[in-house]
């Protein structure tokens, strides 16, 4: 009997922990929408805070913005074929990532310009120039460049460049309503604070560039990527070689807002292929024909 | 001895109840997989808001009784679904994107306005270039980049 008892204390332990924590419990629930915005925002017991608040969705159209103003600077290259294949490879290193899924998935688009460039936007769209891929030789190589940029998705960086006054801003607006749409007022203040933050973002991509401990961890997670996808990733380094000899010739885009090559080479961390990892002619075939430049 | 093995039994029993939880997803749509590996074939679609019963995590997967399905895709926190009235400060950005709340579509189409030569067509062309699974699928076996454990 008394191991039975036991056996009952355990089992309604484990039930216990069957349970969800119910955040509303905790936050006081939901707010009145018939009550003055000024007390409301004042008073409001704010879940979130900060960068690491923002949600899924939120994420997706503020990326959606900072792609639109990335298109707006660069020209798309109209070339469907290569912009297929290099979704096709980026799709390939997203799903082995530690996120595979984005609220709305990974894109990729070349864009037709001469400077040596990339970019990741959050939420999942990816930037790489014909003059990126102009250096490129592999598949392999591609994936790593690809890689390191699903990475800076990944671990979110463009959203840790946003000002954290911005979303505090644009939480209070949003804690001071229950309706179903916003006022024409609360939209304009939503939308200031929205563009705040996609300028934020677009000035960290295209302008100044992210940490170089950012870069250096796009890097090191954009290898463990490209290997977890069974491509080499010391083809990464390989490319960087590469980027370091075109460094000595000059020029802006990547070289102006990325650490060296020759430093970024040493950063990088076991290279080794996985045991699945396997040589393609079919690679080489595709690539060849896929990236004719 | 007896004793013993019912203790054992009943911490078993405890920890496998312990994890149990209700999932929920927080992507418009993500995989269900046949086994917890990004390249196992996909058994169902799992979509925005749908919740599942988790019985514990596998190499970064949720095991549930509809497939596998990625941690980073699905939050374990209680939300509540449903109406978007529900949607106050207490909120939680879980809550937000279930609600369709925050910087939303209502959002983007005002900043669309304010900024008329920002490029959104170019970003909708974009969203259209997708490959369906089993393209990809082809394409990664293809290149021999299906490792042991991959689809099929």
């Amino acid at each position: 009997m008394k191991r039975f008892l036991l056996l009952g204390v355990f089992a309604a332990a484990g039930c216990q922990g069957l349970q969800n924590l119910d955040v509303s419990s905790m936050t006081g629930g939901r707010i009145n929408s018939n009550v003055d915005l000024t007390k409301v925002a004042k008073g409001v017991n704010q879940v979130r805070k900060g960068f690491s608040e923002i949600s899924e969705s939120e994420e997706y159209y503020i990326g959606r913005a900072v792609a639109a103003q990335v298109l707006t600077r660069y020209k798309p290259l109209n070339d469907p074929g290569l912009n297929a294949y290099a979704q096709k490879v980026t799709q390939a290193v997203a799903l082995a990532s530690d996120r595979p899924s984005t609220y709305k998935g990974y894109h990729v688009q070349v864009l037709a310009s001469d400077e040596i460039n990339a970019f990741a936007a959050p939420g999942g769209f990816i930037f790489v120039t014909k003059g990126m891929l102009e250096l490129v030789r592999s598949e392999d190589e591609l994936a790593g460049v690809l890689a390191h940029e699903v990475a800076h998705i990944a671990k979110k960086h463009g959203l840790k460049t946003i000002q954290t006054s911005r979303l505090t801003s644009a939480f209070t607006i949003l804690g001071s309503e229950a309706a179903k749409n916003y006022t024409p007022q609360q939209v304009s203040q939503l939308t200031t604070a929205f563009e705040g933050a996609v300028d934020d973002v677009v000035n960290k991509l295209v302008v100044n560039g992210y940490s170089r401990d950012k870069e250096y961890e796009a890097d090191k997670f954009g290898a463990q990527y490209a290997k977890a996808a069974n491509y080499d990733p010391g083809a990464l380094k390989a490319f960087l070689e590469r980027m370091e000899k075109a460094e000595g010739s000059g020029g802006g885009g990547m070289f102006k807002t990325h650490p060296s090559p020759a430093k970024r080479e040493t950063e990088l961390g076991d290279l080794s292929p996985a045991p699945g990892y396997k040589r393609s002619s079919e690679r080489g075939r595709r690539f060849s024909a896929a990236v004719q430049l | 001895m007896i004793h013993r093995l019912l203790i054992a039994f009943a911490l078993a029993l405890t920890a496998a109840a312990a994890y149990a939880s209700t999932i929920t997803v927080l992507v418009q749509q993500t995989a269900l997989r046949k086994r917890p590996q990004s390249y196992s074939p996909s058994v169902g679609t799992a979509k925005l808001g749908q919740r599942f019963e988790s019985s514990g995590l596998e190499a970064g997967f949720h095991k549930t009784p509809a497939g596998y399905i990625h941690s980073s895709a699905v939050t374990e926190r209680k939300v509540k679904l449903g109406s978007a009235d529900s949607v106050g400060g207490s909120a939680s950005a879980e809550e937000v994107t279930l609600a369709g709340k925050g910087f939303n579509a209502q959002v983007e189409k005002s900043y669309g306005a304010k900024n008329g030569e920002v490029n959104f067509a170019a970003v909708n062309a974009m969203e259209r270039r997708s490959v369906p699974e089993a393209e990809l699928f082809d394409f990664l076996r293809a290149g021999g980049l299906m490792g042991e454990g991959g689809s099929k």
